[in-house]
């Protein structure tokens, strides 16, 4: 996987990651399945994401289908780097079974979740 | 039980959950269930694959499998040394919350009926109970 650029993805085959930087924020959407092959490869991209002074990342999540341990693990590594320069995580419009799933771990405990990406990166819910 | 044993590689450890999960298809299983099996397969995979056999490329992963229409039972091993489940720190705690790892267990009991370790902890067993089925 290649460090994100201003406007980059990482693919696999059934996964996608689109990452659009716009000033001191950037908007991650996670497109597809991400089974615990693409997971690894997901770190890679958070933590390199989260290490520039970014105030909030919004994960879009209203396209991903399927997400496993390692992928959750891939956002909260994020979220752990992103929280050394004072950065923000946020969570946007997850399907059904992935709002399940975040429940049942009680992500949604430690992160905030949004109805869109816009009010994720206003910060306003 | 169907058996298929795959090298200790994530890439082969997709083998027997394209499998499964067509099996489960065929046998007429909702995509609610197909979630459930699909998520504890890719948690018991990766165990396997990362502690049981500390991905060592060398070892494999023992699968096997029997689905009907009233259950499925599937039978995750490795070659690794063991270890106890109780010991695993519930990820939902406070003091947990923020770790990157350690959710896999918790999400298999979480999605399915039984999740039992044997022979000391190199073979975890996944049960799933068709609760649609007419009595």
């Amino acid at each position: 996987m290649s460090t994100p650029s201003t406007s980059g993805h990482l693919s696999g085959e059934s996964f996608r990651v689109d990452v659009d930087r716009r000033d001191d924020s950037a908007v991650v959407r996670l497109i597809g399945s991400c089974e615990m092959l693409e997971a690894e490869r997901l770190t890679e991209c958070m933590v390199t994401l989260a290490q520039e002074s970014m105030k909030v990342i919004a994960v879009d999540l209203s396209q991903l289908d399927f997400i496993e341990s390692t992928g959750l693990g891939a956002i909260i590594a994020g979220h752990l780097r992103l929280r050394h320069h004072q950065g923000e995580l946020r969570l946007v419009g997850p399907q059904k079974p992935i709002l399940r799933l975040l429940e049942l771990t009680r992500l949604t405990q430690l992160f905030h979740v949004y109805p869109s990406v816009e009010a994720a990166l206003a910060g306003s819910r | 039980m169907k058996e298929i044993t795959v090298p200790n590689d994530l890439s082969a450890a997709k083998q027997p959950e394209d499998l499964i999960l067509e099996e489960l298809s065929r046998c007429g299983y909702d995509q609610n269930v197909s979630f459930a099996i699909k998520l504890a397969l890719e948690e018991a995979m990766t165990n396997a694959f990362r502690h049981g056999n500390k991905c060592d490329p060398c070892k494999c992963i023992h699968v096997r499998y029997a689905i009907t229409p009233e259950r499925i039972e599937i039978e995750v091993g490795d070659e690794g040394e063991g270890f106890c489940p109780d010991e695993v720190p519930d990820p939902t705690l406070p003091e947990f919350i923020d770790r990157p790892h350690g959710r896999g267990i918790m999400l298999m009991k979480a999605y399915l009926d039984e999740v039992t370790y044997g022979d000391n902890g190199t073979r975890v067993r996944l049960v799933k109970v068709n609760n649609k089925q007419e009595s």
